[in-house]
């Protein structure tokens, strides 16, 4: 999927170390984000987010006026944006706070800045779907908006669990996904003895997308594993 | 009951014979306190001895002189009682004794005393010789007699008394010994305990009141040092992260940079290498002292393995994993739905580790193959690779070689990583166990069993 609408996101940046602050407006920036907001602080944090009202936020935990856990308290009091927070702790106990708020990632420092940004990504496609998501396969074109399948001159419509299959891989394209997330993507919590149903809504979306399903390109199983989707850009 | 058991067998003898030495004791003692009187009562000055010398002596006209210094030498005095009570004779009789006697006189004075002075006389032809011994010198028992069957019992009561005694005291001395070693148990347990590094807890009345709160004292002390020590190397590791983070952003940042030369983007790669190795190193450290110190509680939670191997792996390619590695995953199917009481993050990381060293001894590349067996019994979960694999003398080294984490001794090689100590930890702190076959050219083979006794469930 490309990741080019994601661009325009505002980001806040929240961290007391003003060269990490830097560091991480830099990866950001280099890597195409258009607008980078930065506050060394929980007032100015808050008073950012209230006035420039960003798309992501990004967190540090300890801050020198207040921690990153009340703060993302006080910002939940008016707005529902994502939340990503980032630490130099990664006790056991502090993600499970982190994310207990509703906080929807948690990076540990030290960090790679290819995990930032792949972190950063998946947040916002979770958090804001393209407007019109199409996704081109070789051969063939999912129209999510619509949920079918443009192959040749045919539209071949998705039942609800083709669809939201599809969109799981769509969603981390190029990515395994594992049969366990998929199951629970399909079926909810308990997932448990769903492997042959997903195998058949695999085998029928072929049909839909592949042009020889026995032989797949773009739904690809990975043994033992899962399943990636391939695209085309 | 066991112990008592033992404890009767291993101490009976001892007893017994420590019984033994005490009455041999007693006897002895016996003997030399009453050497001197029982001489002195079986001697020449002895009732029994003068009445026979003096009785050869003396007859109704008188006594010999010789016979008569030696009753006055002992200040003894003699009288001779002629049959109808009348003295024939008599020597240093006191004042206060009279001379004549009537018959029922005789049958008092004659088993006790005279006017005090204790008595003895001795049968003769022509009448009585009566001896008198100083006054308090002798003392006369004046109804001894006791029936025959008193008599007859007084050896069974003795022996009877004596076995009585024995085993009064045997158990006296078994209850409280128990005592002790009930008392004393715990103390030595809390010290064991203490031994082992771990806290230990004590709560004596009495007098051991004392030293048990020496142990918790100590305890204590063991405990602050150690959460001193771990909230240290926490310290240290949360201080090293965010400058760690401004290295490997800008190594990051350099290597991905394409208006630098190659030789300054390769550089840059290498340092962004050796700082996920110091990043691995500071989280290792960390946990593993948190393990050690039991300062983390686990955060058990009914696990499917099989699910978080797959999310592993699947994670693992996703990060873009070089193609020289491949990634196999087998999971039997008696395997696929068993569930493990554990912590997801500690056992996630023991893979990790495992799977991250395969990768690093491997530099040219090799097959990794995560697999996961029930044999009902125990779970196992295997990282496998068809690497190079270690030397048998390197894979010695690395089971019998004390890491440097749990060992004072200064000689230790000190270049191990961590990676294999906390995979072990973790293991441990699973119930479970960690082994690692390798051979040179054939690869490694790292293992982790969790029993199904305390951990698994279906």
């Amino acid at each position: 999927m490309d990741n080019s609408f994601l661009y325009s996101k505002k980001i806040l940046l929240v961290d007391d170390e003003p060269d990490l602050l830097k560091m991480a407006a830099d990866i950001l920036k280099d890597a195409g984000f258009e607008t980078v907001l930065t506050a060394p602080g929980a007032k100015e944090a808050a008073k950012t987010a209230k006035q420039e009202k960003p798309d992501l936020i990004i967190l540090d935990v300890m801050l020198p006026d207040g921690d990153g856990f009340s703060l993302m308290k006080q910002l939940c009091t008016f707005t529902d944006v994502p939340v990503i927070f980032l630490t130099a702790k990664d006790e056991a106990a502090d993600k499970l706070a982190g994310l207990g708020l509703g906080a929807d990632d948690y990076i540990s420092k030290p960090f790679m800045p290819q995990e930032l940004l792949l972190r950063i990504y998946a947040i916002l496609r979770r958090a804001y779907k393209e407007d019109s998501p199409q996704v081109n396969l070789d051969g063939c074109t999912i129209d999510f908006s619509r949920a079918e399948v443009r192959k040749g001159g045919r539209v071949i419509p998705l039942t609800a669990k083709e669809y939201t299959l599809l969109e799981t891989l769509a969603r981390n394209e190029g990515r395994i996904v594992t049969v366990d997330a998929l199951c629970e993507a399909l079926w909810g919590d308990n997932p448990f003895g769903y492997e042959n149903s997903l195998n058949a809504h695999v085998r029928r979306i072929r049909e839909k997308i592949e042009a020889n399903p026995s032989k797949p390109v773009s739904l690809i199983t990975i043994k033992g594993l899962g399943y990636k989707l391939r695209t085309r850009k | 009951m066991k112990s008592f058991g033992t404890y009767i067998s291993k101490h009976l003898a001892s007893f017994a014979v420590f019984l033994l030495l005490l009455v041999l004791g007693n006897v002895i003692l016996f003997g030399v306190t009453f050497y001197h009187t029982v001489s002195e009562d079986y001697g020449e000055a002895s009732p029994r001895a003068m009445l026979k010398t003096t009785s050869s002596a003396a007859d109704a006209e008188g006594i010999a002189d010789d016979a008569a210094r030696k009753l006055r030498r002992y200040k003894i005095w003699a009288m001779y009682l002629s049959p109808a009570g009348e003295c024939y004779w008599t020597l240093d009789v006191p004042e206060e004794i009279p001379r004549k006697y009537n018959i029922q006189d005789v049958a008092l004075f004659a088993k006790g005393y005279l006017k005090d002075y204790p008595v003895f006389v001795w049968n003769m032809d022509e009448g009585l010789l009566v001896l008198g011994y100083p006054k308090d010198s002798y003392m006369k028992l004046t109804g001894n007699y006791y029936s025959i069957e008193a008599i007859r019992k007084l050896p069974f009561y003795g022996a009877g008394m004596l076995v009585m005694d024995a085993l009064c005291l045997f158990l006296a001395y078994y209850v409280s010994k128990r005592r002790i070693i009930q008392n004393t148990g715990p103390l030595a347990e809390a010290i064991e305990t203490l031994a082992d590094g771990k806290p230990a807890s004590l709560h004596i009345d009495g007098e051991l009141a004392e030293i048990a709160d020496s142990v918790n004292k100590a305890s204590l002390l063991l405990g602050r040092q150690n959460e001193a020590r771990a909230n240290w190397i926490s310290g240290v590791s949360h201080d090293i992260r965010t400058p760690l983070s401004m290295i490997m952003g800008y190594a990051g940042r350099i290597a991905a940079d394409e208006t630098a030369s190659e030789t300054v983007r390769e550089q840059a790669r290498i340092v962004e290498r050796q700082g996920v190795k110091i990043k691995e190193l500071v989280q290792d450290l960390n946990l593993v002292s948190q393990l050690e110190y039991e300062m983390q509680p686990l955060h058990r939670e009914p696990i499917r393995l099989s699910r978080l191997l797959r999310s592993y792996a699947a994670e693992l390619l996703n990060s873009g994993i070089s193609d020289a590695y491949t990634i196999e995953i087998d999971i039997e199917p008696e395997a696929e739905n068993a569930l493990l009481d554990g912590d997801a993050r500690l056992i996630l990381r023991a893979i990790g580790n495992l799977v991250q060293n395969s990768i690093r001894h491997n530099p040219q590349g090799c097959s990794i193959r995560l697999s996961l067996k029930n044999t009902g019994e125990t779970l196992i979960l295997t990282v496998a690779d068809d690497g190079a694999g270690l030397t048998p003398e390197k894979l010695r080294g690395l089971k019998e070689k004390p890491h440097y984490m749990e060992s004072a001794d200064e000689r230790l090689d000190l270049r191990h990583g961590l990676g294999l100590l906390l995979v072990r930890r973790i293991a441990q702190a699973h119930q479970g166990t960690f082994c690692i076959e390798s051979e040179p050219g054939k690869g490694c083979k790292s293992k982790i069993i969790f029993g199904k006794n305390s951990s698994v469930q279906e």
